[in-house]
């Protein structure tokens, strides 16, 4: 399996570290942003445990360690290994803002 | 408290063996370098200051920062890209006197700086072979028409990460490579390098950066 980076190129798998779905988001609420939800728990355990099991597209994101060290975010099939975008994480890169 | 007597040693000093190795017959088909005398410092935009960088490189050095995979000599320094908003600026050097000196002031506010000049190892490798010998342990096409003169990478070796650019080509037209590498790492990539090219016969030497 082969990734484009789209900073490097075309690079082989071993270059690269996954982390997982790129889709769960961190939920406000917690007691360190300034106060506790009541629901802050199960979201919290939602977010941390909780994952879909996808058969088909998913949005991944994998670290590009071995080369730019830049955090990318994959779409690839996990039915095929099929990897049809990758672009730059949020962040990635300091001339883009977030 | 007792004084340390810091004294600079070459990364390579248990790898490193002078002159010809591996098949001694016939002309060696790759020369193996450790390059000395050299201050390397890593430039990292600060968020949004890509722009800004760029333009203060520009004017420090006279050549433009590299924004893609690329290398780019200038006089003075050589810019090698590291990453998105990243560069290392290459530069000779034979004393000690601090590379961060000079570049705190041009790049105040919009970049962060990092002395590597300890910190890598920079090794070059050519000759009429030398493709061969990088073939078997690197993964990237460094074909004329993927990696021309002035192109850069980051990639990986035998597991270790290097920084990577085609210099000008050599006198015979045979390609030339540079490396960078962590020094704690240089001992084993060396010897990675020197076993990959050991059936083309290779000729180890020291040189000056910018020799």
């Amino acid at each position: 399996m082969r990734i484009a980076c789209p900073f490097c190129g075309e690079r082989e798998l071993g270059e690269f570290t996954y982390l997982g779905d790129a889709a769960p988001k961190r939920p406000a609420g917690f007691a360190a942003d300034g106060g506790e939800l009541p629901s802050a728990q199960d979201d919290f355990f939602d977010y941390v445990y909780l994952r879909d099991n996808l058969a088909g597209d998913m949005t991944e994101h994998w670290y590009h360690g071995g080369g730019c060290r830049s955090w990318l975010a994959v779409t690839r099939s996990t039915t095929t290994h099929e990897i049809k975008a990758v672009r730059p994480a949020p962040g990635a890169g300091a001339s883009r803002a977030g | 408290m007792a004084d340390y007597l810091w004294s600079v040693g070459s990364p390579l000093r248990k790898a490193f063996v002078p002159g010809r190795q591996g098949v001694l017959s016939g002309e060696a088909g790759v020369f193996l370098a450790e390059l000395t005398g050299f201050s390397l410092v890593q430039v990292m935009a600060r968020r949004g200051r890509w722009a800004d960088t760029a333009k203060a490189a520009k004017t420090h050095y006279g050549v433009a920062a590299p924004d893609r995979p690329t290398a780019l000599f200038g006089k003075q320094a050589t810019l090698v890209w590291s990453g998105p908003d990243q560069f290392f600026a290459l530069t000779s050097a034979d004393g000690l006197a601090d590379p961060l000196a000079p570049l705190r002031g041009v790049f105040a506010g919009i970049a962060s700086l990092s002395d590597q000049s300890g910190g890598r190892c920079l090794i070059r490798i050519s000759g009429a072979r030398v493709r061969d010998a990088l073939a078997k342990v690197s993964s990237l096409d460094f074909h004329d028409t993927a990696f021309p003169v002035g192109t850069a990478a980051a990639t990986s070796i035998d597991h270790t990460n290097v920084g990577l650019w085609r210099a000008a080509d050599a006198a015979d037209g045979s390609p030339v490579y540079h490396l960078l590498v962590f020094t704690s790492f240089a001992d084993s990539l060396w010897h990675t390098i020197l076993d990959a090219a050991a059936e083309y016969g290779v000729d180890a030497s020291r040189a000056g950066v910018f020799a």
